[in-house]
């Protein structure tokens, strides 16, 4: 027994030593934030790096072009660029750039960066720069050209008067220091030149690094924020319990069930879940049952949509009220006097899921207890579900429950997550649950769900999974690219809805929500409910979080 | 001799035989390192870009071709680029998650063992005894907890509640890594949750190991003589049977030091300690081929060289395995 007590004693003492350990002064105003979960941090700084490096250096050090500002279009978005015109043809666009920026290192930002920025993006095409560079056969940005220093002309392949939305968020590098790199995908840019308000790296290690005060930055006068401390972390359980202890500020983390795991730890805790991109059922139209529109109809009337919101995802999802692929994020766009006949196709009714699927023949020919297709043969699919990803298995399992009640044979299946993703490209489903593609306008969402080329088997995008080409879709999606007009897109954006809506190529289910938690310990101005500034977000993608940052200020007697 | 180069052939096979797995495992999982990436882009890269991504990550060439490169890429060290942290090189992520993994793990079955080991001595010795029949039920039962319930009870009451241990990592991250007091001193008291919860579950297994060997050995003659020269009870406890009961107990060390490099996954997730299986994890749910054989490659010649060492110990001690 003697060596268990000296075990013990070591214990005591290591602890004792530790809580002697001196605790580091610090006057600066330090925000700590966790834009992605890492198991190692990594000593690289390259803005279009999106293992990691992208997640801590877009906005923050490196500025695009232009903020789209997703909720209040049009309100306070200039970044780099102060103003933007698109050509009478379509197929060009003009920014004018922001007078007297200075890079980082003294250097003036103008209109040579960005067209090198360009071609750069355009000689390497496996650095993602997010430009859709034309290449002789895809692509659309043919060039960039100075008209005079603070002027750049974006030259289009094709008419497209949404263009700009791609080319707003592009972060233009200083020509001085990015011309002497070679091979950027594998630059690790430790010497930081860039524009935004944090872009000096301190205090690197394996546990995170620090991001502090660009001095030429033209924030200064209103950033409170001397660093953004980037810590390494992994798993939830690891970062509530940071935010809760005060080692985070702002996190974006998928949590179950916040309300009993999340605000009970700290006072401090708060989050709001506003809604974002629709999650919808896709369905491999290729295939019986699902190439009959009557089943589909079925389908989508026998979902019971208040249990997935409720229960299923805990109830931090939001409804969807239309039968259209899409939901409260874009519902500034409804025409919603054209999409109210479609609205009881949201609406739980197993009687008429019942009524439409025996009148379109759909019965039990072999008595076995399950329906069966009007010709016969079986009906018995799998719903697929990444394993793990607790809201969505539940959303898959009640949604097999709920078509069993109509007396179809359908299951919920779990596979591995990267199982899931390799099935899609080959048109190996029957059904999945599928997110959509966000963007500044609903284009974004509907074009690669309608796009024939992205239907090819073998190469079947994740949108396009339910295979159904709609040609008045198509054609839709042509005028809403075809014109700069806000009514003329809009309405060629209910042609799309109601297209939609008559052929349901996908199973509307509810709106995912978008993760923003946050500690009021130590700074006040944080975007709420009440107070809807901008999206939230911490992550990359989501260019208006420097705003954010900024309308951060010390609560006084914080520690930091 | 014949006997140690016939055990050296053995070797080498069973390492070009497990290399050769090592590659092919990670590539029979449905999915490529670049899935991930491209799938992060959300259908904003054009088919240009996509295929541009693909080449960048050396997914290029048949299957025999990339075996033949990646053969020739272990017998020059060179563990290729990670694409979770791309571009850093798999070696310095493996070195720095070892490391820590040889901490963690290493104190655990040192303290597991070494522990374990006097319990089980304790308990053969008066067996039938308070202590036996006190200890070695409970040492039975600690056994068959897994280390995620240890683990996760650890860290909700210790680090979560009574907040007497951190979060997690390995060390204050305010300190840089140096062999002072200091710094020592916070790996330690960041290590201790970690260890706990390991040797909490792993020592039970040393204790019956150790005792069920000693108490086959106490009825020998050689203990019976030893009694009767009049040896004093210490000298025949730990001189005579403990010495012998520890030979097969010391064969399965050197196995789970083999394997340490496995890393303790459940425990390094739950504590957010850096260590080799928690990569792993990580590398093994993004397809991270390079990191995979990596590690896979690490684990394999340690546990080979664990077999040789026990081998090479066994030859030492057993003058019969000599004469081959």
């Amino acid at each position: 027994m003697k060596s268990i007590r000296a075990i013990a004693l070591l214990g005591v003492g290591v602890t004792a030593l530790a809580a002697t350990a001196p605790a580091m002064a610090q006057d600066q105003v330090i925000l700590r934030l966790l834009p992605y979960h890492t198991d190692a941090m990594v000593e690289n700084y390259n803005p279009n790096n999106p293992t990691g490096p992208q997640q801590r250096m877009r906005d923050f050090a490196y500025e695009p072009l232009w903020i789209d500002n997703i909720w209040h279009p049009g309100e306070n978005e200039e970044a780099l660029a102060v103003a933007w015109e698109i050509g009478e043809d379509l197929k060009s666009i003009t920014y004018s750039l922001r007078e007297g920026v200075k890079w980082s290192d003294g250097e003036d930002f103008n209109a040579d960066d960005v067209v090198f920025s360009f071609e750069y993006a355009k000689a390497h095409p496996d650095y993602p720069m997010g430009l859709d560079v034309y290449n002789g056969e895809t692509g659309n940005i043919v060039s960039a050209e100075k008209i005079d220093d603070l002027t750049v002309k974006f030259n289009l392949n094709e008419p497209d008067a949404l263009a700009r939305y791609g080319i707003n968020g592009l972060y233009p590098l200083p020509e001085h220091v990015w011309s002497g790199v070679d091979d950027p995908k594998n630059y690790a840019n430790l010497d930081v030149v860039a524009t935004g308000p944090w872009t000096v790296p301190a205090n690197f290690s394996r546990n995170g690094h620090d991001l502090c005060r660009n001095e030429l930055s033209r924030y200064n006068d209103e950033n409170a924020i001397d660093c953004l401390r980037f810590p390494q972390m992994n798993g939830n359980e690891q970062t509530v319990a940071a935010l809760s202890a005060g080692d985070l500020d702002w996190l974006g983390d998928g949590l179950t069930d916040p309300d009993v795991t999340f605000l009970p730890q700290s006072e401090f805790n708060n989050y709001w879940l506003p809604a974002g991109s629709d999650v919808n059922l896709q369905l491999n139209t290729t295939k019986a049952p699902f190439d009959s529109l009557e089943f589909r109809k079925a389908m989508t009337v026998a979902i019971d949509r208040q249990t997935l919101l409720e229960i299923s995802t805990f109830g931090l999802t939001t409804e969807t009220k239309y039968p259209i692929g899409t939901g409260e994020m874009y519902n500034t766009w409804y025409d919603e006097a054209a999409l109210e006949p479609y609205k009881a196709l949201m609406e739980y009714n197993p009687d008429e899921a019942i009524a439409i699927l025996d009148a379109a023949g759909f019965v039990d020919a072999d008595g076995d207890g399950w329906r069966d297709n009007p010709d016969g043969t079986p009906i018995a699919f799998g719903i697929s579900m990444p394993s793990g990803w607790t809201d969505w298995v539940n959303t898959g399992q009640t949604v097999a429950e709920n078509l069993q009640d109509i007396g179809v044979n359908a299951s919920l299946k779990t596979v591995d997550q990267g199982a899931w993703f390799d099935a899609v490209p080959r048109g190996d489903f029957d059904v999945y649950v599928m997110w959509t593609n966000g963007g500044p306008t609903p284009y974004n969402q509907y074009s690669p769900m309608f796009n024939p080329r992205l239907m090819v088997e073998g190469q079947i995008d994740f949108q396009a999974m339910h295979q159904m080409q709609i040609p008045e879709v198509e054609a839709a999606l042509d005028n809403f690219k075809g014109s700069a007009d806000e009514a003329t897109q809009k309405s060629a954006l209910t042609d799309i809805h109601k297209a939609v809506a008559e052929n349901l190529p996908v199973i509307s289910l509810f709106a995912n929500p978008i993760w923003y938690e946050y500690s009021t310990r130590r700074f006040s101005g944080w975007v709420t409910e009440e107070d809807q500034k901008f999206r939230p977000q911490v992550h990359d993608g989501t260019r208006e979080r420097v705003w954010h940052a900024l309308a951060l200020k010390p609560i006084e007697g914080a520690q930091f | 001799m014949i006997f140690l180069a016939r055990r050296l052939a053995f070797y080498f096979a069973a390492f070009f035989l497990a290399i050769t797995f090592n590659f092919l495992i990670p590539r029979l999982m449905p999915g490529d390192p670049s899935d991930r990436i491209i799938a992060s882009f959300q259908g904003r890269l054009n088919e240009s870009q996509v295929a541009a991504i693909r080449q960048s990550y050396g997914l290029e060439g048949s299957l025999w071709e990339q075996y033949l490169t990646y053969v020739g890429s272990v017998f020059r060290l060179d563990f290729g680029i990670s694409t979770v942290q791309f571009p850093e090189p798999t070696a310095s992520l493996l070195f720095y998650g070892a490391t820590w993994t040889l901490v963690l793990v290493g104190l655990a079955i040192a303290l597991a063992f070494t522990i374990g080991s006097i319990m089980g001595i304790h308990a053969a010795w008066n067996r039938g005894g308070f202590f036996d029949s006190f200890f070695t039920p409970i040492n039975v039962m600690m056994n068959a907890f897994t280390p995620a319930i240890v683990a996760l009870v650890l860290f909700y009451a210790f680090s979560l509640q009574l907040r007497w241990f951190p979060l997690g990592r390995a060390h204050d991250p305010s300190l840089m890594a140096a062999f002072d007091f200091q710094f020592i001193g916070s790996v330690l008291y960041h290590a201790t949750l970690p260890v706990l919860s390991i040797f909490l579950v792993s020592f039970g297994g040393w204790h019956l190991g150790m005792r069920n060997v000693m108490i086959n050995l106490l009825n020998d003659d050689f203990v019976i003589l030893a009694r009767a020269k009049g040896l004093s009870d210490n000298r025949v406890k730990y001189r005579y049977v403990a010495r012998n009961a520890i030979l097969p107990q010391i064969t399965s060390l050197a196995l789970s030091i083999g394997y340490m490099l496995g890393g303790a996954l459940v425990t390094e997730q739950v504590f957010n300690y850096p260590g080799l299986g928690k990569f792993t994890f990580t590398a093994i749910g993004s397809r991270d081929y390079s990191f995979i054989q990596g590690q896979l490659l690490l684990l394999t010649t340690a546990v080979l060289i664990a077999n040789l060492l026990s081998d090479i110990a066994n030859v030492i001690l057993d003058p019969r395995l000599r004469k081959g």
